[in-house]
């Protein structure tokens, strides 16, 4: 167990995961799909020096997000992975190398995109007392939890000592009849899918979201929610135990 | 042949209790999450009583069991021996001030059982005995690092788990070193590169580890890393905890045809009583004197009788050949069960110690099923562990197992068809 964090981890965490969960924000909350809604094709690309690079793209009123940022509409550099972190906490403004008459997309939609994000993901006891939106709040978390420990797999040292224990296939992350989530292992990389798995080596179940959300939130514990049956697991254990311990230390990265 | 299938309602019911005051309500190894229950209500999760070969569950269910506890069942639950002999001391003395002399009995037939052994030191879990090895190791040799072999398990204390473990601190892991079992150029090169820094190398004696077919050392392999050892002064120290007195009485080094320096038994030193035992060779005995060890169990007269009991059985039924036997016997009718039904059962390790896999799917999803199936009609698998052999198990033990285990592969054919996945078969 590490107590600390790294700021190229939290930099991919950020990136791929946090910012990553726009996707599934325009897909499920319709103020964020309103708020792209007859906008022109854009894309907002970020690199990081010394750490990751990814674009997102808006078209349609939808969002993805895809590695590397070459064809990008609007580029935002950043001269390390602290400052860029510091983009997510509000301390650091960036100035964009490329893309100066689209700015206005950045203030208007891409600024309210994110805050609303933010809403859901670090969500107030008031807004969760609404059923509607704790559902969603729950399923954004899963989305960016699942793609950051993708990330923390990748990346971080504790993550990485998890991930070179697994063995190569699927992993179906699923709350019954909601949702399922995809992490691909090979050569013990790991990739998130934000959709179901097709053909899991291994499966972890949620009975229902509530118990995703006491998960996420570290209010309940796995291994207790294994033992009274509302978390199942099949398949390969080995691959399910080293995604918890990964997930155990996503916790550390997403309460920074 | 077809079995009732079994429920487990009064089990489910004082696990709602458990699950209130007990943390994960069953922790550890015999519970749900650790011991794989898969799917969680396939399983029962309380016993109510157990003999020989048997455990009844609290709802009355019986089951031959092929875990026995993990281990320790090695002559049958409530062996008549084994218990008369703890109950004629238990009337004396238990636990009191200062050791009863019966310790001395115990360590002397050690001594003169495990080859290896010039003097016995006694604890109460294999986790006491693998820790101390540990750090007599260290205090021999005045070095930090332990060379461990991947896929390892020797315990639960801090240096016995990961970097990636919670509460487990990076420095208390930081000079554990990890090498493939089997891959002596590597083992080779890793005491290389550390030169002068190894303290020991801890090892079972062959790979039993969990989800995966277990594995025997290559020839010669045992003799080169005992040479490697003594060429680097590292001490060796074999682990046999699993599978002390099944493979061989003298010891699972004297059965591979080494001499470790360190041996660590406990499951089956006495047939269930709380005792485990570190031995080892003359040269560490001053070692251990030196250390700081003890606690407030460790001297009780009662599991000692019992040792002495279990080990003076298994000499005279000689179990490790009689476990090979009723291994072999098993696990070939579990084969051809399998097979009846268009199902490949692969077995691996030592028939004393076997370990399943359904080669028909590569997720084990199959398997899962399988053993879900074979517990809810009565014989106790797991589908992550080895298994353990008893001497209490009979011939018509055996052959109830393989009419259960053939049912529920007749039952898995019929329901797989889909790969649905429905456990409940």
């Amino acid at each position: 167990m590490l107590t600390q964090t790294d700021s190229k981890t939290l930099a991919y965490v950020n990136l791929f995961a946090v910012l990553g969960t726009l996707e599934n924000l325009c897909e499920l909350v319709p103020e964020a799909k309103d708020l792209l809604k007859d906008k022109p094709p854009i894309s907002i690309g970020f690199t990081v020096k010394h750490g990751p690079k990814a674009t997102l793209f808006f078209v349609d009123s939808c969002c993805h997000i895809e590695e590397g940022c070459s064809p990008c509409t609007i580029k935002l550099p950043f001269s390390s992975c602290e400052k860029f972190n510091g983009l997510m906490t509000g301390t650091v403004t960036p100035i964009p190398s490329k893309g100066f008459t689209k700015i206005s997309f950045l203030l208007k939609t891409f600024v309210p995109l994110t805050d609303m994000l933010a809403k859901y993901l670090k969500p107030s006891q008031e807004d969760l007392a609404n059923v509607a939106f704790r559902e969603t709040s729950t399923k954004l978390t899963l989305y960016t939890a699942a793609s950051a420990i993708a990330q923390v797999g990748n990346q971080d040292q504790s993550g990485k000592f998890s991930s070179g224990l697994m063995p190569d296939g699927d992993i179906a992350i699923d709350v019954t009849d909601v949702m399922g989530i995809t992490l691909k292992i090979k050569d013990h990389h790991l990739t998130a899918l934000r959709k179901p798995c097709d053909k899991p080596r291994a499966a972890m179940t949620f009975s229902n979201l509530e118990i995703a959300r006491q998960l996420l939130n570290g209010e309940a514990s796995a291994m207790a929610c294994i033992c009274n049956g509302s978390i199942a697991m099949r398949g390969m254990i080995n691959m399910i135990d080293n995604m918890n311990r990964i997930l155990d230390r996503v916790g550390q990265y997403l309460s920074v | 042949m077809t079995f009732p299938i079994y429920n487990y309602p009064k089990s489910q019911e004082v696990f709602k209790r458990a699950f209130k005051v007990i943390p994960s309500g069953i922790y550890g190894h015999q519970g749900p999450s650790e011991g794989c229950y898969i799917p969680h209500d396939a399983f029962p999760l309380f016993s109510s009583r157990a003999m020989g070969s048997h455990f009844w569950d609290l709802d009355g269910n019986d089951y031959i069991d092929y875990m026995c506890g993990y281990g320790p069942n090695v002559l049958g639950y409530r062996d008549p021996d084994v218990d008369d002999a703890a109950l004629e001391q238990s009337k004396k003395e238990d636990c009191v001030t200062i050791p009863s002399s019966i310790m001395v009995d115990f360590a002397e037939l050690l001594v003169d059982t495990v080859a290896c052994a010039d003097w016995a030191f006694f604890a109460k879990n294999g986790n006491d005995v693998t820790s101390l090895a540990v750090i007599t190791a260290r205090a021999a040799t005045h070095r930090k690092k332990i060379v461990f072999f991947n896929s390892y398990y020797h315990g639960v204390s801090p240096w016995t788990q990961k970097l990636d473990y919670p509460g487990i601190l990076e420095e208390e892991v930081c000079n554990n070193l990890y090498v493939n079992f089997n891959d002596y150029p590597a083992l080779q090169k890793l005491f290389a590169e550390h030169k002068g820094e190894i303290a020991g190398l801890i090892a079972q004696p062959y790979m039993h580890g969990n989800f995966a077919d277990n594995f025997f050392p290559d020839e010669g392999y045992w003799q080169k890393v005992r040479k490697l050892c003594d060429d680097h002064h590292v001490v060796l120290i074999i682990d046999d905890v699993r599978a002390g007195f099944r493979l061989d009485l003298a010891g699972s080094d004297h059965y591979f045809g080494f001499k470790a320096d360190l041996i660590c038994f406990c499951k089956a030193l006495a047939n269930g009583y709380n005792v485990s035992a570190l031995c080892g060779n003359d040269s560490l005995k001053d070692v251990v004197s030196s250390l700081t060890y003890t606690g407030s169990y460790w001297m009780s007269a009662v599991p000692f009788a019992a040792g002495i009991a279990c080990i003076n059985k298994m000499k005279v039924l000689n179990t490790p050949k009689l476990f090979e036997k009723l291994g072999k016997d098993l696990t070939d009718g579990f084969v051809a069960a399998a097979k009846n039904n268009d199902f490949q059962l692969v077995v691996s390790g030592a028939p004393s110690l076997f370990y399943l896999r359904l080669a028909d799917d590569d997720s084990l999803m199959l398997h899962q099923q399988w053993i879900a199936a074979c517990v809810k009609r009565g014989i106790f698998l797991t589908s992550h562990h080895n298994h353990f052999i008893n001497a209490a198990l009979t011939h018509e033990d055996i052959k109830k197992s393989i009419e259960i285990a053939e049912d529920a592969f007749n039952a898995l054919r019929h329901h797989s068809t889909s790969l649905s996945f429905n456990y409940h078969l």
